[in-house]
Parts: structure tokens; C-alpha cells; sequence
């Protein structure tokens, strides 16, 4: 059974904090509930960031995900 | 900021052209940190290289896209572009502006930036060159609120959709581009604002296969206008032609030689060979023509597209300069188009193809290529569409023939054991 989303925010929380990699794609969540669709991961994570748990890194051609306390210091 | 020494920058003002050093100069009266572009790009000029970092976390509260950070690698030189921000705009449909707009939009600009404009970026936008990182939210926010006009899309988001001036201006527009593109820019207001996706994505609205927005050669997803019945002639205007009472080309483009030649410059020149002259009568098999608009272009008198109109939709077009380019592959012949039921029949096809690039697609992988990478024939089963001749690019150079489970009777599920003793006789 799928996740609820609460739980699947807690899971890319977790897995954005413990990641060998600081910043993540969207598709590197998905393994956080296999059952879920891609949409409802992406909905998920970008809930965290207007919560202000994450933020995005964007390269202006592509997106990515970072836990707020991993987000790079030169970036801020 | 001060001036800096800028021989070669300098020698981009000479000569008969518009320069942008001189605009850039004639700003930096008004911003002072355009001194510290033109010091960084000279600096760029002798070091070849350039000095610009790109990327970063800014952004404005709620939006994922739509702001690209830019930064200087020589800050302490020039402090003026320490943080140089680019901001991308959503550009009204078929760029039509309001002029008191335009003139609010610059004042405010000079406000919270640099001043300097890009009409338009590559992306399509209208893009606001260089503000610093505390400027971001206070633009936003009177952007939003005063202008009324909202950000662009950028990173793995669906991108700002364009659209040709379609039927605002155009005879050939087979659809309402413009309607198109509103309508999919709202439905899909949080693609644009927030990641969705492995990679950019882009739609592109053209009216008639002239495809005045590229959308062939630059949209992940393009809607090119096209008919299903036949071309309308009008055989006096066609004799018009030939007496040289009209001129080719609507008279843009003299007709080479003294005298229009419809056996040179339209017959011989289609490519599928469908037309020809039966005394001053022109014959068209319609069922043999791909709708390239190279007749109509040239006789847009005579003759007009069809009455049955719609779109064909073509998908997976890049250009990337580094990568290689690729232009769209037909996906879908024709469609229709229709503002009264929001264009139902295209916004199924989009999130059908949506739903198996984002999981399927991997990190930076365009549609284009992750259809390149499973084949056509995979992409089309996932599509829900019977393959057409116009699908097939070449004859096949591989001999066998799969087939798939569904397609086989009693499935791969058989004995083999049995198989064998049949085989054995």
C-alpha cells in the first residue's frame, strides 16, 4: 500500500538528509515508496519546500532538491 | 563603480551595426553595476573564458522556476555583478504588449535591476537581466500585484508555451494558437512554477506547417496547424497567376525569370509530386500531399488550406548546442483543436506522454531521447496509437519480426516438453 503523504514527506526528508549526494533529482525520491506515482512524489517534495525543509538548486536548465541544511553555503 | 579599460569591448562599438557595448554603456549611467559587465566580459575577452557561475537556490517564495541565479567568479573585482540574477517573464501570447505596460514593466525594472532587457531570451520569455538576491521578492511581489505579470518557467519545469501570431494575423492559422497556449499556460500553472520533471520541457503552438515559433525544431511537444481535407483552389485566381496579374509570392519574393513559372516554382518543386497542370487548370491529389505550405505560400490567392482543421502533434525536438539538435517526430497526424472543450483531445496526449516520461526518463534525459532510447515503436504502444506509414523513418534493416505476448494465441504460457516430442516427429 502507498504511502500517505505525511509519511512520504518523511521518508524525502530523511533520505535527502542521509543521501551521500547533497542535492537530489525528483526521480531519486521515487525508491522512497515504490507503490507511489511519480506525480504524488513530486507534489510531496515540492510541499517540503514551501514548507521550508528543502529548497530547490536549480541550474536554470535543470531542478534539484536539497535538505535546507545541506543547501550550498555559496549559494545562500 | 568605476569605469573600467576596455580596449576590446571597445572594438564591438565600431562598425555599422547596433552594438550592445554602447547599450550597455549608455545604461551603466543609470545603473553603475553595467560598468562592472562590461570589466567582467573583458576580462572574459583575455582570459576565454567566461566568468559567469550559473545556478544557485534563489528563487521567490512558492516558485520553483522562473528565476536563474548568476554569479560572478571574480566578485571582488567587480563587486556590481557579484550576484547578477536573470528573471524570466511570462511573455503574452504571440508577444502582443501593451505599450503602457512595457513602460511600467522598464520603470520598474530600473527600480529593482539592472535596466537591461532581453526581448526575448531564446526560451521565448521576455527576460530581465542582473538584480541582486534582496531584490528578488520585493520585484516579485509588485510584478505580481501592480503588472499584474507573472514569472516564466526555467529548470526541469514545463516551460513558458509560445504560440505564432496565429489567428490574430495569419490566414493560414489552422487553429487558434493563441487560445492553445493561454489555455495550456493555466491548466498547467504548477508544471510551470514548480518542478515536475526529469528534464525541461516544452510546448510550442504553430498555426500552419511554416511553423513561424519552430516549434519543430524546439519543442519537446509541438502542435503544427494542418488540414485533413483538400486544398481550395480558386482557378481564376490561378489564371491570375499565370497572366502575371498576381504576383508569386504574395509580391514579397520577386519570382525569378520575367515571368511566373508554375512548373518551376510550385509543381516541380513539391515534394510529393502531386500537382500538375491540365491546360491552365491546376490538378491536385490531395491524398498524396503532406501539407508543407509551399504552394499555398506561393499562390495565397489561389489557394487556401482545407476546411477540416486541426493539428498533427510531433514530439521530442531539442537544441542543445553541445548535445546535437534533433528535430520532432510525428507522433500524432491530426487532431482537432477546439477551445469550446478545452482542448480536450491535446491535453489527453500531453499527460498520457507526461505520465510515462516521468517515470521512465531519466535525470536530464529529454523526451526526444528517452523516445530515441525505447524506440518508437515502444513509445507509440505507451501513446495508445496505431502506427502509419508516415511513422516509419526507413525499411526496416532487421529481419525478424517480434511479437508480443497479447499478440500470440495462448500466450508464451505452452509445454515444452509437449513442443518438443511434436518437434521430435
Amino acid at each position: 500500500m502507498a504511502l500517505s503523504n505525511e509519511e512520504l514527506k518523511e521518508k524525502i526528508l530523511e533520505k535527502s538528509l542521509k543521501s551521500p549526494k547533497g542535492q537530489l533529482y525528483v526521480k531519486d525520491f521515487y525508491a522512497c515508496d515504490p507503490e507511489a506515482k511519480p506525480r504524488a512524489v513530486k507534489n510531496a517534495a515540492n510541499e517540503l519546500v514551501k514548507e521550508g525543509k528543502m529548497v530547490f538548486w536549480s541550474s536554470g536548465s535543470t531542478t534539484m532538491y536539497a535538505h535546507k541544511e545541506r543547501a550550498k553555503e555559496g549559494d545562500k | 563603480m568605476p569605469k573600467h579599460d576596455t580596449p576590446l569591448m571597445d572594438e564591438l562599438e565600431k562598425g555599422p551595426w547596433p552594438s550592445f557595448v554602447s547599450d550597455l554603456k549608455r545604461q551603466a549611467e543609470k545603473s553603475p553595476q553595467c560598468w562592472d559587465i562590461v570589466g567582467q566580459m573583458e576580462l572574459s575577452y583575455k582570459d576565454r573564458m567566461t566568468h559567469w557561475k550559473h545556478g544557485g537556490i534563489v528563487g521567490v517564495f512558492g516558485y520553483g522556476g522562473g528565476i536563474v541565479g548568476r554569479y560572478s567568479d571574480v566578485p571582488d573585482k567587480f563587486p556590481g555583478v557579484a550576484h547578477f540574477h536573470t528573471v524570466r517573464l511570462n511573455q503574452p501570447s504571440s508577444k502582443f504588449y501593451r505599450t503602457d505596460l512595457l513602460r511600467k514593466l522598464c520603470d520598474l525594472w530600473e527600480k529593482r535591476g539592472s535596466g537591461m532587457t532581453n526581448l526575448h531570451g531564446s526560451t521565448g520569455d521576455l527576460i530581465l537581466l542582473g538584480t541582486k538576491t534582496e531584490e528578488l521578492e520585493p520585484l516579485f511581489y509588485e510584478l505580481t500585484h501592480d503588472l499584474e505579470w507573472d514569472l516564466g518557467g526555467s529548470g526541469s519545469n514545463l516551460r513558458t508555451p509560445a504560440c505564432c501570431i496565429g489567428k490574430a494575423r495569419c490566414e493560414w492559422a489552422c487553429y487558434d494558437t493563441q487560445a492553445a497556449c493561454y489555455a495550456m499556460t493555466m491548466k498547467y500553472q504548477d508544471e510551470i512554477h514548480r518542478p515536475a520533471f526529469p528534464y525541461k520541457f516544452k510546448f510550442k503552438f504553430s498555426g500552419c506547417a511554416n511553423d513561424c515559433v519552430a516549434a519543430l525544431a524546439r519543442s519537446d511537444l509541438s502542435a503544427i496547424g494542418t488540414w485533413r481535407d483538400n486544398i481550395r483552389i480558386d482557378q481564376a485566381e490561378v489564371k491570375n497567376y499565370l497572366s502575371g496579374a498576381n504576383k508569386a509570392n504574395g509580391g514579397g519574393t520577386p519570382a525569378k525569370g520575367d515571368k511566373f513559372d508554375i512548373q518551376k516554382e510550385v509543381i516541380d518543386l513539391c515534394p510529393t509530386g502531386c500537382m500538375w497542370m491540365e491546360g491552365d487548370t491546376l490538378k491536385i491529389d490531395d491524398a498524396e500531399c503532406t501539407r508543407c505550405m509551399h504552394c499555398l505560400n506561393v499562390m495565397p490567392k489561389a489557394l487556401r488550406p482545407g476546411l477540416d482543421q486541426g493539428a498533427s502533434l510531433l514530439m521530442g525536438a531539442k537544441a542543445p548546442i553541445l548535445d546535437g539538435a534533433q528535430l520532432g517526430t510525428l507522433i500524432v497526424p491530426f487532431i482537432k483543436m477546439d477551445p469550446e472543450n478545452e482542448f480536450e483531445e491535446l491535453v489527453d496526449v500531453i499527460e498520457k506522454c507526461w505520465d510515462y516520461w516521468m517515470e521512465n526518463g531519466k535525470n536530464r534525459e529529454r523526451l526526444g531521447e528517452t523516445i530515441q532510447r525505447v524506440g518508437l515503436p515502444t513509445f507509440l504502444r505507451v501513446m495508445e496509437i496505431e502506427p502509419i506509414p508516415q511513422h516509419v523513418r526507413e525499411p526496416r534493416s532487421n529481419p525478424y519480426v517480434f511479437w508480443r505476448e497479447e499478440e500470440v494465441e495462448g500466450g508464451w504460457q505452452r509445454d515444452i516438453k509437449e513442443f518438443r516430442k511434436k518437434h521430435a516427429q
